[in-house]
């Protein structure tokens, strides 16, 4: 295995609530001993409900807030403080309407990061704005408009081209396509699975579904409340997920064929509060196989092969169903029934 | 996807802005009065044929007539002259104030919402002067500076911070809250060139607005100083206190106030006038 680009160790982030002059100050743990590694040019996708740490991790890892305890090596160094670090991290946000200042165009917009690092002279920015453009697939035509005339999509290949003007070895996208419509998020994954093919840049995924996953990335990594449960290759972690979590949110992405995954797995119940956490495994309150182990003890995260798994029943789990879909026969049966009674119709 | 409907680049927020200030009246009548009245300050002091200051005691109050348009004051100098001189030395003290005020207040407001740990300290500042009434604030610094046109500029322009500086607060923090500013950090861009090129560039409009309005508080702010006898001494010409003088003799020469008062009036409305104008055309909902 190569150094990873980026590696996180033991990293923790606090956030003190209650800062009222008689509120109670409490702790709020949004991520708690997160280890992660990217190696150069590969895609790590971080999934997880909302409110599970991921975004806080990728402002954490772009430098837009520090970190409370643990260790961030980038290249086997802390990361740059301050200017610098724009050369190594970048990050692209998920709301395509409020990430572009809307006082700047186009060409303004790109070209900023460039000519702030040095990267580009006066005379040479115009070129390299133009470069940035069809590389994210957009018309040089573009340069002189402002955000608020392009649609959402342009608009995050706007944000893409910013982040990449610095030539950056990383890029997060946070939840970078959530926003946007579903054909035009294949655009958007496509677009940064192309770049990366080119640029050999790391990328970073962060996303609430697994939907687009699995085409995008080489390596999944699983959030609830704060940890990672679960972590490993992707083809691995879709054909055997370990944990029980991984499992449903698997079950969760909607299939392309209705009536295809019979054995649907449903969590019930809320996201505990991180401000009251579940003793021993923080998913026993959910998890439908929870014992008397989990409610006691907190799981290790241990190896399983290329794969990480913090699971007390990993082991002991029923077989998993692989739900690649088999040809739906109620559907079938649906559509020859329609079939047939349209042709009545006709004879009739 | 990355085709572009056809045709020009579609006007931005600010251009819509003038575009609906253009299609209210009070704007022209704004407009037209203030430029009429800064015209009568800057202009007629050079085509006057009079003295602001040249007394002539055989002429004293006597009502407007052809030599004098507006009448003379109590030591026989010509009103219209006189009016032209105040109504130069007002305004001057208005704009003074009110840029003193806009530059210190609109520095603490994005101050104060750029860094957090800055946010109470500066604000409570703002309090502690927003307790003070503005004509005591004068008072105080005028016999603390002695009267004068710094102490004057001075408390006009503190009186007037406070509100600059919380609408500035305001629309700063609500263009904090945007993605766009952690899209400028991220790209380690200097705190300075963050606040100008990313804060300022979208919060100056509320601030604009209430700066214009400002300013009509602050040549009323004057003229009440200068009233009071707080303001620039005798016999420098100056509206509040060619009002005062005009006082004492109000029942057998009423032009004089009168004329005195009714040119602050022309100046105070229209900057309103423009204010309203300009907050009801920033405001989307107003339309």
């Amino acid at each position: 295995m190569t150094a990873p680009l980026l590696e996180l160790r033991t990293v923790r982030k606090d956030f003190a609530l209650g800062q009222g002059l008689f509120a109670k100050r409490r702790i709020l743990t949004a991520l708690d001993g997160i280890d992660l590694s990217i190696a150069p040019g590969e895609t790590l996708a971080l999934v997880g409900e909302s409110g599970c740490g991921k975004s806080t991790l990728g402002r954490i890892v772009a430098g837009l807030m520090p970190a409370t305890a643990g260790e961030i090596l980038f290249d086997g160094h802390p990361p740059a403080r301050g200017k610098a670090r724009a050369r190594q991290i970048q990050i692209v946000m998920q709301d395509p309407f409020g990430a572009l200042n809307p006082k700047m165009s186009v060409g303004e917009l790109i070209a900023e990061p460039a000519l702030l690092h040095g990267l580009v002279t006066r005379g040479t920015t115009p070129a390299r704005v133009a470069e940035l453009l069809s590389l994210v697939g957009l018309p040089e035509g573009v340069a002189p408009r402002y955000p608020h005339a392009l649609s959402g999509g342009q608009r995050q290949r706007v944000a893409i081209a910013r982040a990449l003007a610095t030539d950056p070895k990383l890029i997060v996208a946070d939840e970078a396509v959530s926003a946007l419509d579903v054909s035009v998020q294949a655009q958007i994954a496509n677009l940064l699975k192309d770049i990366q093919a080119r640029t050999g840049v790391s990328l970073l995924f962060i996303s609430h579904g697994l939907s687009l996953v699995h085409h995008i990335s080489d390596r999944v990594a699983v959030m609830y409340l704060g940890r990672i449960v679960e972590d490993g290759p992707t083809a691995d972690l879709f054909a055997r997920p370990r944990h029980p979590y991984t499992r449903a949110l698997i079950s969760a992405t909607p299939e392309p064929v209705p009536g295809s995954s019979a054995d649907r797995m449903h969590l019930t119940g809320e996201v505990p509060s991180p401000l009251a956490l579940p003793s021993g495994c923080r998913f026993r309150t959910r998890c439908p196989h929870a014992t008397d182990i989990c409610a006691e003890v907190d799981p290790p995260r241990t190896a399983e092969g290329a794969a990480h798994v913090a699971c007390h029943l990993a082991h002991r789990l029923p077989a998993y169903q692989s739900q690649t879909p088999e040809p739906a026969p109620r559907l079938q049966q649906a559509i020859a029934l329609y079939r047939a009674a349209a042709a009545r119709l006709d004879a009739a | 996807m990355t085709d572009l409907p056809a045709g020009e680049i579609p006007a931005g927020s600010s251009s819509r802005t003038w575009r609906r200030m253009r299609r209210n009246p009070a704007m022209a009548i704004g407009v037209t009065v203030l430029t009429a009245v800064v015209f009568f300050a800057l202009i007629g002091p050079m085509i006057s044929p009079y003295d602001p200051y040249d007394t002539a005691l055989r002429m004293r109050l006597k009502p407007p007539s052809a030599a004098h348009w507006l009448g003379t004051d109590s030591q026989g100098r010509d009103l219209a002259t006189r009016l032209m001189y105040g109504a130069r030395t007002t305004l001057m003290l208005g704009l003074a104030g009110v840029a003193f005020a806009a530059l210190t207040g609109g520095a603490i407001g994005l101050l104060a919402a750029f860094y957090k740990r800055l946010d109470n300290p500066l604000m409570r500042l703002i309090d502690v002067l927003l307790s003070f009434p503005s004509i005591l604030f004068g008072l105080s610094l005028a016999a603390m500076m002695g009267p004068g046109l710094h102490s004057l500029i001075l408390a006009i322009g503190l009186s007037i911070m406070p509100g600059i500086a919380r609408i500035s607060r305001g629309a700063a923090l609500s263009v904090m809250a945007q993605d766009f500013m952690d899209g400028g950090r991220v790209i380690g861009l200097p705190d300075v060139t963050l606040m100008r090129r990313y804060l300022l560039a979208n919060a100056y409009a509320p601030i604009l607005t209430y700066v214009t309005l400002a300013f009509g508080d602050a040549v009323l702010l004057a003229a009440a100083l200068g009233f009071l006898g707080l303001g620039l001494q005798p016999p420098t010409a100056e509206l509040g206190s060619i009002a005062a003088e005009g006082r004492s003799f109000l029942f057998i020469a009423p032009h004089v106030s009168f004329a005195a008062s009714a040119l602050i009036f022309l100046i105070v409305l229209p900057v309103n006038m423009l204010g309203d104008t300009l907050r009801d055309a920033a405001d989307r909902r107003a339309s």
